[in-house]
C-alpha cells in the first residue's frame, strides 16, 4: 500500500483561507493583522512522537506562523522524561517556555499554573462537532479548560493470528475468561502472552486500569476523595491477573515502555497491550525485513475483552499546556488557533494514522482515519477511553497514584507472590490514603 | 592610614598632602591583611552561598511546606516527615539505599584496591591496563546504563544468553526481574562505575610509599602479608579513606544508574531516596515531600562529611 509520507506544508495563507472556508472556526487572527506579535518570541516544548511526520508538520506549523506574524518561535524538543522534567521546572519557576506538549494529569497536577482557555475550547468544540467525555476529563479543571487536548493514542490488543491459530484460538478473546484460556493454550505452545506490570509511563496504565474496571474496581468514589480502590471487584481483578500471570512470558514485572515492544518484534510473544506503533513500524520495515514482513502478515489489532462491569481502555491524552506564566500570551493563542485550525488539524491526524486521535466528535466522520484494514479498530477504539481516577472525577490525587504506579504495583506483588491478592489491595488502599491525605491537606 | 600619613607626612606641601588624603580605598584595603583576606575569599563565599547554601535553605523550607509545584502551600511542621515515616514505599527505599551504598561500595573498596595492588606491579602494557581501567568512570552514566540495560534485558539479556548457550544454566537470571536480584543487579552496575575511581586513588597513594620501607622490612624478614599488613595498609589509609568516604557519599545520593536501569521497580524494589525524590517531587508536582525525602540523607551525609572534615584538618595540623 502506498502511503503519503512525505511532512504536509500547510502555509499561514493556506491555513487562513481554510479558516475563512469554515466560519465555525474563524479563528480570527487580529494580531497578525496588526503585526502585534512581530519580535515577540515563543517557546514551545515537545516530545519526540513515534510518527515522524507528526513531529514535521509541527515544526514546518511553527515555521509558517513565525515566517506570517514575524513571531521568533522555537520548538525545543526533549527525550521521554526529560520532556516532563522541563515541564515541571518551567511550572515552579515561572520561566523557560510559553506552550508545551504535556499529558492529561499535567492539567490537574499544574491547573492553577496554566492560562484559561476555555473560549478557544469552546470554539474549537463547536467547530469539530464538540469534544469527548475524555478530552474534558483531561483538560478541564475548576470548571475551566486549563488545556487542550491533542489526542488520545489508543491502546489495543496486538495479537499475531497466526501463533492463536496454532494454539487453536481463531479469534482475539471477546471475555476475560477467555482471554486466561488463551493465554494457557499460547503458553503451553511456547508462544506465551505479555502484560506491562513494570514501571513504565505509558504501557503500564494503559495495560493495567482497564482489568481494574472491567472487574468492577475502583480507585475513588464519585467524589474523587474517598478510597474505594479495596472492594471485591479489585479483588477479583487482582486474582484473574495473578492466574493469568503463570502464563505469561517471564520479566514483565521489569518492563519499561520499549519493552512490550520489543518482545513482540522478535516474536517472543503472541499478544501484548500497545498503541499502534509495532504495527506501525513492521510496516515500515516489512519491504526489507522478511521477519517484519512476517509480522504485519500475521498481526492483529483486538479490543479490550469485556469483564463483568463492562469494556474500558485507557489511553495516553496529550496536551497543549498554555503556561500561565508567558509572557506571550497572544502568541500562545495564535498558535494554538493554527494548530486546530481545518487547515491542519485534520491532516496532522491524518498522517499518523490512529497514532493520537483528537477527542472531537466530530472527528469521526472527518476524512482521518487510515485505509489500512489492520488499523480500523481504532476508529471504535477512540470511543471508550476513561482516565486514571475513573469512578470519579480526574484529579491530582489520581494523576500521583499513576507516576507512583501503585496500581500497576498492586497487581504485580499479587502476580509474583510477594503478597496475597487481599493483602496487595490492602496495601494498595494505605497508599492511595495517604496520597488522598496530603493532597486534600490544604 | 591615609589620613595618619597626610597629618605626619611633614613636608606642609600641599600637594603631597592632598596626594596622601586621597589615597586609593582599594590600596588602603589591599594594604589591610585582614580586609584583604576577606575580599579574597568573597568570591568563593559569594559563589557556595548562591549555589549551595540558598538552595540548601530553600529545601529546608520546601520539605516543612505542603508545597506543590502549583501552589506555594503553607508550612506544616515536620509532617511531611512523620507521612513518610508512615508510608511502606518511603521505608523500602530507604532500606533500599542503605543496602545499595553498602553492598555497592563494598565491592568498590574490595575490587579497587585489588586492583590498585595488581596495577602498582611490574607487567608489560601496564600504563595502556591503567588507562583501560579508568573506561568505566570515564563513560557518560547514561551510555554505561544503556549498556547494562542490554546485559540484564528481560527479554534479551546478553548475559542469560552467554550463560544458557555455554551450557552453564537452562533459563538464565532474572535480572531486572526478581526483586532481590534486581537491587543486586543496579547495586553491580554502581560498583563497576565506581571501582576505577578507588583504584586509581588508592594506586596514588600506594606510589607515594617509598621504597625504601619495603626494603627495610623486607631486610627484617617481613613477608608479603606482612608488608602490606605493616607498610602498606597503614600508610595508603588516609588515602583509601577518602575514597571510601566520597564513594560512600556518592552512591548514597545515586540517581541515573537506578533511573536508567529499573526506575525503581520491579514493585520498588530498586527505589533509592534520590530516584523516589525524583518520582514524587517532579513527576507528582509534590515538591515539599520531594525534598523531605532527600533531606532525609543529610544526616548520614553530614556525618560523613564532619568525619572526613575533621581528619583533613588534623592532618594538616600535623
Amino acid at each position: 500500500m502506498t502511503q503519503d509520507r512525505r511532512p504536509a506544508r500547510v502555509s499561514r495563507r493556506k491555513l487562513l483561507a481554510g479558516a475563512a472556508a469554515a466560519p465555525a472556526l474563524t479563528l480570527a487572527t487580529p494580531s497578525i493583522a496588526q503585526g502585534t506579535l512581530r519580535g515577540t518570541k515563543l517557546t514551545i516544548l515537545a516530545g519526540q512522537w513515534f510518527v515522524p511526520q507528526t513531529n514535521a508538520m509541527l515544526d514546518q506549523l511553527a515555521a509558517d506562523l513565525a515566517r506570517d506574524s514575524g513571531m521568533e518561535i522555537k520548538v525545543e524538543r526533549f527525550a521521554g522524561d526529560e520532556l516532563m522534567t522541563k515541564t515541571a521546572s518551567v511550572i515552579g519557576s515561572g520561566r523557560g517556555a510559553d506552550l508545551a506538549v504535556g499529558v492529561e494529569f499535567d492539567t490537574h497536577l499544574y491547573g492553577a499554573r496554566l492560562s484559561d482557555v476555555t473560549d478557544l475550547a469552546d470554539e474549537i468544540g463547536r467547530t469539530y462537532g464538540g469534544w469527548m467525555d475524555s478530552a474534558r476529563a483531561a483538560s478541564v479543571t475548576g470548571g475551566r479548560w486549563k488545556s487542550l487536548p491533542i489526542g488520545q493514542a489508543p491502546a489495543a490488543w496486538n495479537w499475531r493470528t497466526d501463533m492463536f491459530r496454532a494454539a487453536g484460538v481463531e479469534r482475539f478473546p471477546d471475555t476475560f475468561a477467555g482471554l486466561l484460556d488463551a493465554a494457557k493454550k499460547l503458553h503451553a505452545r511456547g508462544t506465551p502472552i505479555g502484560m506491562t506490570l513494570g514501571k513504565a509511563s505509558g504501557d503500564g496504565r494503559s495495560t493495567n486500569y482497564p482489568v481494574l474496571w472491567a472487574f468492577g474496581g475502583k480507585e475513588f468514589e464519585a467524589d474523587g476523595r474517598t478510597v474505594a480502590i479495596n472492594s471485591p471487584g479489585t479483588l477479583a481483578a487482582v486474582e484473574w491477573y495473578k492466574e493469568i500471570y503463570q502464563y505469561f512470558i517471564p520479566g514483565t514485572t521489569a518492563w519499561l515502555d520499549p519493552d512490550n515492544n520489543q518482545a513482540f518484534l522478535a516474536s517472543k510473544i503472541s499478544a501484548t497491550v500497545n498503541v499502534n506503533t509495532i504495527y506501525l513500524a513492521s510496516r515500515a520495515a516489512a519491504a526489507t525485513d522478511p521477519a517484519r514482513k512476517n509480522i504485519v502478515d500475521n498481526m492483529d489489532h483486538g479490543q479490550w475483552p469485556s469483564g463483568p462491569a463492562g469494556r474500558f481502555a485507557c489511553y495516553n491524552v496529550n496536551v497543549w499546556l498554555p503556561f500561565a506564566s508567558s509572557p506571550n500570551k497572544a502568541g500562545q493563542r495564535e498558535f494554538l488557533k493554527a494548530w486546530y485550525s481545518r487547515t491542519f488539524l485534520p491532516r496532522w491526524t491524518k498522517i499518523g494514522e490512529s497514532y493520537f486521535i483528537p477527542q472531537l466528535v466530530g472527528f469521526d466522520t472527518e476524512d482521518v482515519w487510515p485505509a489500512d484494514p489492520k488499523l480500523r479498530i481504532f476508529r471504535e477504539l477512540n470511543k471508550i477511553n476513561r482516565l486514571p481516577g475513573y469512578g470519579g472525577p480526574p484529579t491530582a490525587a489520581a494523576a500521583e497514584a499513576v507516576n507512583k504506579y501503585i496500581l500497576v504495583d498492586m497487581f504485580a506483588k499479587a502476580c509474583t507472590g510477594q503478597m496475597t491478592p487481599r493483602d496487595a489491595v490492602a496495601w494498595a488502599e494505605k497508599e492511595y490514603a495517604q496520597i488522598v491525605r496530603r493532597r486534600t491537606r490544604t | 592610614m591615609g589620613t595618619s600619613a597626610a597629618a605626619s607626612g611633614g613636608t606642609g606641601t600641599p600637594g603631597r598632602s592632598h596626594r596622601a588624603v586621597r589615597r586609593n580605598p582599594l590600596t588602603t584595603l589591599i594594604d589591610n591583611e585582614r580586609a584583604l583576606g576577606y575580599l579574597l575569599v568573597a568570591p568563593v563565599v559569594l559563589l557556595l552561598l548562591a549555589l549551595v547554601a540558598y538552595p540548601f535553605f530553600m529545601a529546608i523550607g520546601y520539605a516543612l511546606s505542603d508545597r506543590t509545584l502549583a501552589d506555594p502551600g503553607v508550612f506544616i511542621g515536620l509532617e511531611n516527615f512523620v507521612l513518610l515515616w508512615e508510608n511502606q514505599i518511603y521505608r523500602q527505599t530507604l532500606a533500599n539505599t542503605f543496602i545499595f551504598t553498602a553492598g555497592s561500595v563494598t565491592i568498590r573498596l574490595v575490587l579497587g584496591v585489588g586492583l590498585a595492588l595488581l596495577l602498582n606491579e611490574s607487567f608489560r602494557f601496564r600504563r595502556a591496563v591503567r588507562a583501560a581501567i579508568l573506561l568505566p568512570w570515564i563513560v557518560p552514566t547514561v551510555l554505561g546504563t544503556m549498556a547494562w540495560l542490554w546485559l540484564f534485558n528481560p527479554n534479551f539479556s546478553v548475559l542469560n544468553y552467554i550463560l544458557v548457550n555455554s551450557g552453564l544454566m537452562t533459563t538464565g537470571f532474572n535480572w531486572l526481574t526478581d526483586p532481590d536480584l534486581a537491587l543486586f543487579s543496579v547495586l553491580l552496575v554502581n560498583a563497576w562505575r565506581g571501582v576505577p575511581f578507588m583504584a586509581i586513588t588508592v594506586l596514588a597513594g600506594l606510589q607515594a610509599i617509598p621504597q625504601d620501607l619495603y626494603d627495610a622490612s623486607s631486610i627484617d624478614g617481613a613477608g608479603k602479608f606482612q608488608r602490606f599488613r605493616y607498610v602498606t595498609l597503614p600508610l595508603v589509609m588516609p588515602v583509601l579513606l577518602t575514597a571510601l568516604v566520597l564513594s560512600i557519599i556518592w552512591t548514597f545520593s545515586d540517581f541515573g544508574i537506578v533511573y536508567g536501569l529499573t526506575k525503581g521497580g520491579p514493585m520498588n524494589a530498586t527505589h533509592v531516596l534520590a530516584t523516589l525524590s525524583y518520582q514524587t517531587g517532579l513527576a507528582s508536582g509534590n515538591i515539599g515531600e520531594g525534598a523531605a525525602i532527600s533531606l532525609t540523607m543529610l544526616p548520614v551525609l553530614l556525618v560523613l562529611i564532619i568525619w572526613q572534615l575533621r581528619r583533613i584538618r588534623r592532618s594538616t595540623a600535623m
